[in-house]
């Protein structure tokens, strides 16, 4: 409790240091913010550790009914992975900010966003959550827009995002609100115990609300279409706390839908799991298709959260089975993912913070040859992004084998509707995990390795040392977790115990990648060490091999058909390495693209000029969005045929209303 | 699991993997030797159940399966498709890889859509129902994403065999007479639409979809 | 873990090491003989491997460190792969996380380093080749998951021993239609990742047809002798682990003469496989990039068929 009053205390604290003037605004603020976050996951840490949730009622902070503050052990993992994402965020901004987000209006609403992120998990009622919920959003919103007056496509973004997260807030509120009125009480625990009473259609649609609003914030399609705008645009360490944090929070509203309503029936999960395989497909592919890098990253972002929904639609599926241990094992693996891509993916958003700084651009094709002058940030982005191919050793790795492993022992007795998601469920699993180390590699390998692409590219410095600190230590912890998944295990495996199948369920004798009660387990310190300790020898082997009297090594321009001198721009560009994705998945992505070959007057066979444009924008968006705004134009336009400007008219309309309800009533 | 339930199964998955063949390759000599490995599955399965139930007429049943459905069907349809050696299934209305996860799905849905039967037939033949379902979705299937003329008529034959492995499945064979109506009936068909179609190719027709030209 | 399961476990990667050259050089011998040719002896990539070793390495100008780092990352995957999985012993070390899904993913490590390092090389062939190698990579993934989710029924584990050993226990399991359908589905997942034909043409030079060639176009002297070696120990385990899930007999459950028998089944295996692999190769054209989705559906569509099955004859 004390400890949560300093995070308000101190999140406070750092909103006013934006009034600090310009030279010591951030090192306030972020010092503040810093106290603020370590009391947060000190608090988190303690409940997970001991397992008791803090609770507590502040009357007169909110009128009406106070609020009412209660940290499970759910809430405890969530805000503490924000806390860890803010951490490194917030040390990452202390360099950031002289590039961007260094005015008031930015420092105050990082401070309150931060503060938001570990607050909302803290929630107790629904008023109390709700109004967190809205400040965080409204906070996020600020810092998506902070670079409006500069660029367009950030105040579209702002736009796209706006929208949908009111949308998604108003779907929330309906939901929390109409159980609230059920229970007769705000607090959560009250809804808990008489949401049962409710008729079972009642349940289903108030679900749907709430997974709608909470998978909008999650960026699952298909409301995912502000997140790769918004995601973008945001200065780099907002980037890292959306993807990282934020979006994390959509989850822990599904699951919060989950404590509150119980496990419901199948066709919940259904739904929800058709959302999750579209995510995680559509996802991966645009990831793999994009070539802004940040957009990239947000696209995975969608991704990710689709397959820790699958694995949430999983869990839910088994326990409506009353498969225990699948479904508890299910909700456990779905946790650790979120915390594992929290961790990789704000590597990644920081990481392309620091290219951005360093070079300006976010376009892969015009990165390159980053590896050689920016040799610290390189590896840190290897790390995160091999954890976000989900290659071991990394912690991402853990992840999505325990998904696996969960899908594969609820395939044990289950009966036919689950026996097809699974199989649904796997096939998308293993091909958003190919089309991820697409992704991953394109980013690698066309924005760091080889020629550089740019003249920015060619001269770029490594970036100041807090925005390598920062990064590095969630890259740090992503091995940490992946050679020693029980690190993170242990804190998950108290977060699934408070949801409902699992108080007595079997998910509490999984330690680290050892399933325990089922049969399966991986041991990846031991492939690790292996792994590095066979490479080091190979090393040494290589070293002693070679001739005797000449040189054993030499550098020398690369073989290119019998050319002398190779281009920077001879290379696989990040269009042209998707482009057989993009021709298998043609008929998905639908992209538009325009080739112009212009040939030499003397012969057909000489080309003079090839122009090649292409669009990757949203098929959602350009399909089911775009009609949509259409028609609200045209209302729009009609309507203004309503409102005129002249008096007599609104007269005339006050006088038909008054005389249409007179009729009515009689 | 015993011996006779495992064979079932096998000759049954083949039943149902010769229609996915029929929908993954082009040539149209690879999609009718599908057909005759459909054929021999199905007679297969025809053996296997008359062996298990003592049952001589389903011996003649097997017998006919196999004249008809490996043999004759594919002969008349081979001659068709020898005007053009290598006629192939060059642009389905749905492109093959899309095809196959289609049929992977459609197998999911029969065996979701199968519960109700399984649930009553039971047993080892009633179990493999939802394999017969799968083959009359495929067959379907086929007709309506393929182009070419053969194709379509290898998708109506893919939907009876696949509605004979289910009948033989939930009733454990089929009486003689049955089985014969039904084998004649299909044999009848194809010698129709084999007629049709050397009309059809006689004024330069391949394709169904250019049929609509004609009502203007 | 004790140490005879250490030391199964070095003399199995002793095995794959060993192997991995002489199977690339019996696949050629078989395929020249096939065409009609002589061939070069079975024992010729060793020599060659032995004459790269000498060589100078040379590197291309604007290369990082991750070009030198991929050959040896690529080769220490495949041999912690070769020490783990149950190739000629059930006993290897820490059978008790020899996972299926491990295995696949500790493979896949080597051919992201890979293709990372051939991006580094800044040349259009790096580029081409990274670029269709994980294409077909990521469209391979969803057939191979879904073949281990069929394997994995019966026993309702991916724990590779354990699925070995009781295949070897029960037969039955083995030609059931579930069974048979994920291996067929393994068949094309093997070709893919291994590169062969029809998939990848692996004794092509031109440049439009070239995917693993175009990945390690600039590799020479030891670096190209890792990369070859690395690549044939990977063709020894995924062979291995097809002809054990296959047919499970003759694995080595202890001891020294166990051991020994089971790395003489485990060669003749492996060796049948292979030829097959080349008679089939000499009989296929190669197919072009954009048609080998249909492959790989044909593959994906098998393993689904698998777990189908599977769940309806339970």
């Amino acid at each position: 409790m004390i400890a949560l009053g300093v995070v308000v205390i101190f999140g406070a604290l750092g909103a006013v240091a934006s009034l600090a003037p310009a030279r010591y605004r951030v090192a306030t603020s972020a010092a503040c913010l810093a106290v603020a976050i370590v009391a947060g996951a000190t608090a988190s840490i303690a409940v997970l550790a001991t397992g008791r949730a803090v609770d507590g009622h502040v009357v007169s902070v909110l009128p009406f009914s106070g609020a009412t503050v209660e940290l499970s052990a759910l809430g405890a993992l969530f805000s503490l992975t924000s806390a860890v994402v803010a951490l490194a965020a917030t040390i990452h901004w202390l360099g950031y900010q002289r590039h961007a987000l260094r005015s008031r209006s930015a420092v105050a609403a990082y401070a309150l966003f931060v503060t938001c992120l570990l607050l909302v998990p803290a929630a107790g009622d629904d008023v109390t959550f709700l109004v967190l919920w809205e400040l965080m959003a409204l906070a996020s919103l600020a810092l998506v827009a902070h670079d409006h007056a500069r660029r367009d496509e950030a105040r579209h973004a702002a736009w796209w995002y706006g929208a949908m997260t009111q949308g998604g807030a108003g779907a929330i509120t309906l939901g929390l609100v109409a159980l609230a009125a059920h229970a007769k009480s705000p607090s959560f625990a009250a809804i808990a115990a008489s949401a049962g009473h409710l008729p079972a259609s009642a349940r289903g649609a108030i679900f749907l609300a709430l997974f709608a609003g909470f998978g909008a914030k999650a960026g699952l399609v298909p409301f995912h279409v502000w997140l790769p705008r918004a995601h973008a645009e945001a200065p780099a360490p907002a980037s890292a706390l959306l993807s990282g944090a934020m979006v994390g929070l959509g989850i822990y509203g599904i699951l919060l839908a989950r404590t509150l309503l119980g496990v419901g029936s199948p066709w919940w999960w259904l739904v929800a799991g058709l959302v999750g395989v579209a995510s995680a497909l559509y996802g991966s592919l645009y990831a793999a298709t994009s070539t802004d890098v940040k957009r990239l990253l947000a696209y995975s972002t969608s991704d990710n959260m689709g397959l820790v929904v699958i694995g949430l639609a999983a869990s839910g599926l088994f326990a409506t089975d009353h498969h225990r241990a699948a479904a508890s094992l299910a909700l456990l693996a779905s946790l650790f993912l979120v915390t594992s891509h929290a961790l990789y993916k704000s590597t990644l958003f920081l990481g392309a913070g620091s290219v951005q700084y360093a070079t300006g651009e976010r376009n892969l094709d015009r990165l390159g040859g980053l590896a050689r002058t920016m040799p610290v940030t390189t590896v840190l982005v290897l790390v995160g992004g091999l954890a976000a191919a989900a290659l071991p050793p990394l912690n991402g790795f853990a992840a999505e084998w325990l998904v696996v492993q969960s899908l594969v022992h609820g395939l044990t007795g289950a009966g036919p509707v689950t026996t097809v998601a699974t199989t649904v469920f796997v096939g998308a699993l293993a091909l958003t995990g190919g089309l991820t180390i697409v992704a991953v590699v394109k980013a690698l390998g066309i924005g760091f390795f080889g020629r550089a692409r740019s003249d920015a590219a060619a001269t770029a410095t490594e970036v100041p040392l807090p925005m390598r600190i920062g990064p590095a230590l969630i890259a740090l912890a992503c091995v940490a977790i992946g050679v020693v998944p029980e690190l993170a295990v242990a804190a998950v495996r108290r977060a699934a115990a408070t949801m409902q199948p699992n108080r007595s369920g079997l998910a509490a004798s999984v330690t680290g990648l050892h399933l325990g009660a089922l049969r399966g387990a991986v041991d990846p310190l031991a492939l690790a060490l292996g792994a590095v300790l066979a490479t080091a020898a190979l090393a040494v082997l290589r070293h002693s091999a070679g001739p005797r009297r000449a040189p054993r090594r030499r550098t020398f321009e690369p073989w290119g058909s019998g050319r002398a001198v190779l281009s920077a721009r001879m290379q696989y560009t990040a269009t042209s390495f998707a482009e057989p994705l993009q021709r298998v998945f043609d008929d998905v992505l639908a992209p538009q693209h325009d080739l112009d070959v212009s040939h030499a007057v003397e012969s057909r066979y000489y080309v003079e000029r090839v122009a090649y444009a292409s669009a990757d924008d949203d098929v959602v968006e350009r399909r089911l969005y775009r009609p949509v705004l259409r028609l609200a134009t045209w209302w729009g336009e009609r309507a203004r045929g309503l409102a005129n400007g002249s008096v007599h008219r609104y007269l005339a309309y006050g006088f038909v209303t008054l005389v249409v309800v007179l009729v009515v009533v009689s | 699991m015993s011996g006779f339930a495992n064979a079932l199964a096998s000759a049954a998955v083949v039943v149902t993997v010769a229609a996915v063949v029929a929908l993954w390759r082009r040539r149209l000599r690879s999609i009718l030797l599908a057909l005759v490995v459909q054929g021999v599955g199905l007679g297969a399965v025809a053996t296997l159940l008359a062996v298990h139930e003592r049952d001589a007429g389903l011996v003649v049943v097997a017998a006919l399966v196999l004249g008809v459905k490996a043999v004759l069907i594919p002969a008349l349809l081979a001659r068709v498709a020898s005007a053009s050696p290598d006629a192939r299934e060059s642009d389905p209305l749905v492109n093959v890889p899309a095809s196959l996860v289609i049929a992977g799905l459609l197998t999911l849905v029969a065996f979701v859509a199968a519960r109700p039967i399984v649930a009553i037939v039971g047993g080892p033949s009633g179990r493999l129902v939802p394999l017969g379902l799968a083959t009359v979705l495929i067959g379907f299937f086929m007709m309506v994403a393929r182009r070419r003329a053969l194709s379509q008529i290898v998708g109506l034959l893919l939907v009876d065999n696949g509605v004979a492995l289910t009948a033989f499945l939930v009733t454990s064979g089929v009486p003689v007479i049955v089985e014969l109506g039904s084998s004649l009936d299909i044999l009848f068909g194809v010698v129709v639409l084999r007629v049709l179609f050397a009309r059809l190719s006689a004024i330069g027709v391949r394709d169904l979809d250019q049929l609509a030209s004609l009502h203007d | 873990m004790n140490a005879t399961r250490l030391v199964a476990g070095a003399l199995q990667l002793a095995l794959v090491v060993l192997g991995g050259p002489l199977l690339l050089g019996l696949m050629r011998r078989v395929r020249s003989r096939l065409e009609g040719r002589d061939g070069p002896r079975i024992t010729q990539p060793w020599r060659d491997l032995v004459k790269l070793a000498t060589k100078q390495r040379v590197r291309p100008t604007e290369s990082s460190w991750i070009f030198g780092l991929a050959p040896l990352v690529v080769v220490a995957t495949a041999g912690a792969v070769a020490v783990l999985a149950p190739l000629a012993t059930l006993a290897p070390p820490l059978a008790n996380s020899t996972d299926f899904v491990a295995v696949i993913f500790t493979l896949l490590v080597g051919s992201v380093v890979l293709a990372l390092a051939a991006l580094d090389t800044g040349t259009a062939f790096g580029g081409m080749g990274a670029s269709r190698a994980l294409t077909i990579g990521a469209l391979v993934e969803p057939a191979l998951l879904v073949a281990v989710l069929a394997l994995s029924l019966p026993l309702h584990s991916t724990n590779l021993v354990a699925i070995v050993a009781d295949g070897a226990r029960h037969a039955p399991v083995l030609v059931g239609p579930s069974h048979l359908l994920a291996l067929g589905s393994f068949v094309v997942v093997i070709l893919a990742e291994s590169g062969r034909l029809p998939v990848d043409n692996p004794s092509t030079h031109l440049e439009l047809t070239m995917i693993f060639e175009a990945l390690i176009l600039e590799y020479s002297g030891p670096d190209l002798a890792l990369v070859t070696l690395g690549e044939s120990m990977r063709l020894v385990i995924w062979l291995g682990l097809f002809a054990n899930l296959a047919a499970p007999w003759g694995v080595a459950a202890s001891g020294a003469g166990g051991f020994a028998l089971g790395a003489a089944v485990l060669v003749a295996k492996v060796a049948v496989l292979g030829v097959a692999v080349t008679v089939f190769e000499v009989t296929t054209a190669k197919l072009r990039l954009f048609r080998l989705p249909e492959l790989l559906a044909g593959g994906f569509i098998l393993a689904v068929f698998g777990v189908v099955t599977g769940a309806v004859m339970r």
